[in-house]
């Protein structure tokens, strides 16, 4: 297998790799379920709403919508098996493998190796979160300097990470609500019905107001992000949000020389400083 | 021939006398109900007159509409009955419980809703208690007329489904025996009408609101709940107003299968269709939830969102508000924050030393 090259230039800018074929059309399929389940379930929650009707009727209506609901629901639940799977797979193939043949294995290796996954949610995102806030409040001119993947993005992965598990579980439990309450009281489909519907208005609101805005809206993208089609970030958005892997990056590749400086605000200052 | 003055007499009177038959004939079709000929007056859209009380009370009949009710067969009088003559004094309030002048066929008696009465004094819903006293706000109980109208047919078809209503094709089997047209119409939209229900469950459930939704009603009479708000909240309830048909509405599970709407029991009552013994028979039947287990039917039907009604499920409600608001307005707060922050990107409050 060929291995994708970390940066391609294309026109005289630089495109570095985040994500592969694979990891894209998971991205994809996950999209297309989310905003499929979006559009013909918040009807139903919202059915004393005078758009309701016409939406739902946009699917078919109440004869058809809840067919085409448990349809994408299935397509997300496999989705989200086959996620695990492969993460299991590519974490035990590309890094414990590896480390048993080189170093032996113990628990507590694998743990910290786990542990030290790029989406895992570790002390430098809060110590992110604090640096942005004073930058957004006015108090420093330098955001902070992001890793392969910023807090921001680790909160776009486990937020529906955990929407995922409780809003399946549930939805699972009301599709098969004869099967389930041969073990569960019935009461459980009226706490599956809150969780499902109120848990997933909050996934539909943070994925379309939080991610839209980082990955497509916000001045830095707008009007559209395209790492999730073509996979490759270009060198300006690199440096704005991902500082840190891009220094990372542009030294394993032997770039060192070229590594521009953070974006505006480091040198800007210096320079316009007279200005402020 | 000859014309004479006695000849010309002769065929003028035939051609009246066909107009009036071909009137007659005509107005038979359509004025079906109208011997008493009331559509006279009654026909004229802006018929009204302000009563003792300062209401505006409307007359207006249009007789499409009524033609394509199920009452169109009844003469006004059949209802009116103290209207005698023309033009009549204020007409009294219709009682539904009289004989009117239809035939029962299969008892070859007068008609009368006068059994409905029987079922409704049975009923939670009588004006009376156990020992025949009048309960305390027996105001509040409904008589015929707050459930009732005079609903249209709604015909089904079922040839080869296509449309819905009146079938054409059904029509021409009839009329390979029966040959009076107006016969077979009603006779089609009657059967078919009573084959399901006049009305639809959002219907239903509107009808019932009228009292149990009504804050006022609901706290009088100490009911647990707002019933038609918190069946809006299940999934029959919100499928009722997308007007699914096949939705149970209030009067599925309230009532047993077979037995007269009228009946309806305190769910105290061993004999009501919601007594706890009873109520996972409503939903394991095998219309609705066949493989359920009994354990299906502790569901909550008409759980509210109230910390007094249904504490825990009123808490876990409160926990995923908190959680959605714990989690978005911090965000927006950034979002908010970031949006301005790049207007000015160089911009940096000094401290004092």
């Amino acid at each position: 297998m060929n291995k994708t090259p970390a940066i391609k230039v294309k026109n005289g800018t630089r495109f570095f790799f985040r994500f592969t074929v694979n990891q894209r059309i998971q991205h994809f399929i996950l999209a297309l379920s989310v905003v499929t389940l979006v559009l013909t379930g918040m009807p139903l929650k919202f059915s004393d709403t005078s758009w309701a009707p016409y939406l739902y009727a946009l699917f078919g209506g109440i004869h058809a919508a809840p067919v085409i609901h448990k349809v994408f629901g299935a397509i997300l639940l496999a989705l989200f098996v086959y996620h695990i799977v492969y993460l299991v797979y590519v974490i035990y193939k590309f890094q414990v493998l590896p480390m048993k043949s080189k170093e032996g294995l113990s628990i507590g290796k694998v743990l910290k190796l786990l542990a030290n996954q790029p989406l895992v949610p570790n002390l430098k995102d809060a110590k992110d979160i604090g640096a942005l806030m004073k930058y957004l409040l006015y108090l420093s001119t330098t955001r902070p300097d992001g890793a392969k993947y910023t807090w921001k993005e680790k909160f776009d992965y486990w937020a529906p990470f955990w929407g995922m598990v409780v809003i399946g579980l549930t939805g699972l439990i009301m599709w098969n609500k004869e099967l389930a309450t041969m073990i569960v009281p019935g009461e459980v489909i009226n706490f599956s019905l809150i969780a499902h519907s109120d848990e997933a208005l909050l996934a539909a609101l943070f994925l379309f107001i939080w991610h839209w805005y980082n990955a497509h809206f916000s001045e830095a993208v707008f009007p559209m992000g395209t790492a999730f089609i073509t996979g490759y970030l270009p060198e300006e958005l690199m440096i704005e949000e991902h500082y840190e892997d891009y220094v990372e990056i542009m030294t394993q590749e032997g770039l060192e020389h070229e590594i521009r400086p953070p974006h505006g605000t480091h040198t800007a200052v210096s320079e316009e400083g007279g200005h402020a | 021939m000859k014309l004479t003055v006695q000849t010309f007499r002769h065929n003028l009177y035939l051609i009246i006398l066909l107009i009036c038959f071909l009137i007659s004939a005509f107005t038979a079709s359509v004025f079906a109900a109208d011997i008493g000929n009331c559509l006279l007056c009654h026909k004229y859209p802006g018929m009204s007159r302000v009563n003792e009380d300062g209401d505006l009370k409307l007359f207006y009949v249009n007789e499409d509409i009524f033609n394509n009710s199920v009452h169109a067969r009844v003469k006004c009088e059949g209802c009116h009955s103290d209207v005698k003559k023309i033009p009549h004094d204020p007409a009294k309030k219709v009682d539904c419980l009289i004989e009117c002048h239809i035939m029962e066929p299969s008892t070859e008696k007068k008609f009368s809703h006068k059994d409905a009465e029987f079922f409704l004094e049975n009923s939670v819903h009588s004006k009376n208690d156990k020992d025949g006293n009048l309960k305390k706000f027996t105001e509040d109980m409904p008589s015929c007329k707050d459930c009732h109208d005079n609903p249209l047919y709604r015909p089904l078809s079922f040839f080869k489904t296509v449309r819905y209503g009146v079938s054409e094709s059904s029509l021409g089997r009839c009329r390979v025996c029966h040959k009076k047209e107006e016969f077979i119409y009603r006779f089609y939209n009657h059967v078919t009408t009573r084959l399901h229900k006049s009305r639809n469950p959002l219907n239903i459930a509107e009808v019932c609101a009228r009292c149990h939704n009504n804050p006022e009603i609901v706290a009088r009479h100490n009911l647990a709940t707002k019933a038609v708000y918190s069946y809006g909240e299940t999934f029959h309830g919100k499928a009722a107003k997308f007007l699914d048909e096949r939705i149970p509405d209030c009067l599925d599970c309230h009532v047993r299968k077979g037995e007269s709407v009228h009946q309806m029991l305190k769910h105290e009552n061993p004999l009501s269709s919601t007594h706890k013994d009873n109520r996972d028979k409503i939903c394991t039947n095998m219309d609705c939830h066949p493989s359920a287990s009994p354990k299906f039917a502790t569901y909550s039907v008409h759980a509210e969102f109230n910390s007094v009604q249904s504490p825990v499920q009123y808490y876990f409600t409160l926990f995923f508000i908190v959680l959605t608001g714990g989690t978005l307005l911090p965000l927006m707060g950034i979002i908010f924050l970031d949006c301005i922050r790049r207007l000015f990107p160089h911009a940096v409050i000094k401290r004092r030393k």
